[in-house]
């Protein structure tokens, strides 16, 4: 069961496609005032997924439920609780920016006082001032990506799910897409995937890993660093024959396993990559024990960044039952 | 109501900014004045008869090209993932968009009304055979819109839709020419029910007759409905 503050919450959600299963026995939630950066490499079902949540597809199994609507049965009383904005943005190109805003508003039920204020709100929200008669189809990528994101903030939804809102967007832009996302995410429930992992760092409370359709972790950023700190990592460069270097360090205390290997172009030099305990001094140690008898070229110690915990999450074979 | 209306403004402010309502609606005018000229003129008919029968061909030709788009278009260009997770019921969107299409074809119709200037000038038709004619075309043509309707919401390629909807719809137009190889009387009868060239040829006669006219909403009815069932199941 989900927890009553729960906006966005999926039971054992599966979706099949013919034989094919995209998403695999899927459970987790997003609370009211939250933000869950959903990562996944391409194809993990991250799309299909924000689908069953906007209501663009039913699950095969299981229950995905909005604002305590059955997203299977109840999808259009749910819509007017959801922001949606689809991997490739919805648009309709022949028609000018404010006529779209205007089509969508009115769609969503905003009410003909309302639409001008609602439009100029999202508008300056998105930085559209200056495309606002603009035709759809004579818009950059960045600014297509903004409509998007526009449409989707109109009628101030309980729920933003966006499928990767920042793609397309000049780094100054994607601060910008960023800021809204991070304003919008004080009042209400965001989940948005995305390719740049820092972005996850900078404006999520927590992650959302999957792949191949299961759901790997869901933590904050800083939970899932620890989760990965026993594997930090020390590597060195030094001019040493290749098995007395492995013999040396497997006996320096914290140091859990040595790989070493040639650097080509180099004879005399090898690349050494240990696994060592998180405690302080270990790199010292190993440091001691190497210019005790060779020449140490380089020595840095590995954190585990959000690119290596990811990495690792997605690595790591799964059972495909 | 209003996410009805929504989408009927939506669909006709895509029209008039797209090229194909205004060349489907030219070629349109351009064959019926075409028809018109031969059969009054050359062929020497003082009445809309001939006209009208080309102008049913002409529209089960044309009908395809504007109802192509309906939903194919919107699969095809993601638009389908907004439009459908809008709070609007299946039935709302079908009908938004089926009513945008429908004012087309009322704009085709209107503008063929052109021809009776030369009719009336020089001769004396029959106002209320014309008259007759007229709403059996716009029946017609609603038919025919609401099955390409159906087809466009099977496929997100727009040309796939079209010559599938072209191909029904002259299946439809000419199954009554089956009739001649039926033995059975209820096959010949039944064949005959199928055939929208046969209802149609009431109106141009003059005759609006309930059996037509029913015939021709069922087809609406039926094909709107499976539009809204598929929509609904296919998610």
């Amino acid at each position: 069961m989900s927890s009553d503050s729960a906006v966005i919450a999926l039971e054992s959600v599966s979706k099949r496609y013919g034989s094919r299963t995209v998403v695999r026995d899927l459970s987790f939630s997003v609370d009211k005032g939250e933000i869950v950066g959903f990562l996944g490499p391409n194809g993990a079902g991250k799309t299909t997924t924000m689908r069953m949540i906007a209501g663009y597809t039913a699950p095969t199994s299981g229950r995905v439920s909005v604002a305590g609507y059955d997203m299977a049965t109840q999808n259009v009383e749910a819509a007017r609780l959801i922001g949606y904005l689809p991997e490739r943005p919805p648009l309709y190109d022949t028609l000018d920016v404010s006529a779209y805003l205007r089509f969508v508003a009115k769609a969503k039920g905003i009410t003909r006082g309302a639409i001008a204020e609602e439009l100029e709100r999202v508008v300056s929200a998105c930085h559209l001032e200056t495309v606002v008669c603009r035709e759809i189809f004579k818009l950059s990528k960045g600014y297509r990506q903004r409509v998007g994101l526009a449409q989707a903030l109109l009628g101030k939804p309980a729920v933003l799910v966006l499928d990767e809102p920042t793609a397309g967007l000049d780094p100054g832009q994607i601060q910008e897409a960023r800021e809204v996302i991070r304003a919008f995410g004080e009042e209400h429930a965001v989940l948005f995937s995305t390719h740049i992992l820092a972005e996850v760092t900078l404006i999520c409370r927590r992650v959302a890993i999957i792949n191949h359709g299961r759901l790997l972790a869901i933590d904050t950023p800083s939970g899932l660093q620890r989760a990965v700190e026993e594997t930090h990592r020390v590597s060195l460069e030094v001019t040493a024959p290749a098995a007395d270097v492995r013999h040396e360090l497997r006996s320096v205390k914290g140091v859990v396993a040595v790989n070493v290997q040639a650097i080509a172009g180099h004879p005399d030099i090898v690349a050494v990559d240990c696994q060592v305990e998180p405690r302080h001094g270990v790199e010292a140690e190993i440091a001691r024990a190497v210019t005790r008898r060779w020449d140490l070229h380089r020595l840095e110690r590995q954190q585990p960044t959000l690119e290596n915990i990811f990495l690792r999450y997605v690595n790591t074979p799964t059972d495909t039952a | 109501m209003t996410g009805t209306v929504a989408v009927y403004q939506k669909e006709l402010a895509s029209y008039f900014r797209s090229p194909i309502a205004y060349y489907v609606v030219a070629v349109f005018l351009l064959g019926t004045g075409y028809f018109f000229l031969y059969n009054v003129f050359l062929a020497g008919e003082t009445t809309m008869a001939g006209t009208f029968q080309n102008m049913g061909i002409l529209l089960t030709t044309l009908v395809p090209l504007i109802s192509m788009r309906l939903f194919s278009a919107e699969f095809s260009a993601g638009t389908a993932e907004l439009l459908l997770t809008l709070p609007l019921e299946p039935w709302q969107i079908v009908l938004g968009k089926y009513l945008g299409a429908v004012t087309i074809l009322l704009l085709m119709t209107a503008g063929s009304a052109v021809d009776l200037v030369p009719l009336y000038l020089f001769g004396t038709p029959e106002t209320t055979t014309i008259l007759a004619g007229y709403i059996g075309f716009v029946l017609l043509g609603m038919a025919c819109l609401a099955v390409g309707l159906f087809f466009s919401t099977l496929t997100h390629n727009q040309i796939v839709a079209a010559l599938i909807t072209a191909a029904v719809l002259l299946g439809f137009w000419f199954v009554g020419h089956l009739q001649s190889f039926q033995t059975s009387e209820a096959l010949r009868g039944f064949v005959g029910y199928l055939s929208f060239s046969h209802h149609f040829v009431d109106f141009i006669q003059g005759l609006v007759r309930t059996e037509a006219v029913t015939f021709y909403l069922a087809v609406t009815g039926i094909a709107m409905t499976l539009s809204v069932s598929w929509l609904k199941w296919r998610r």
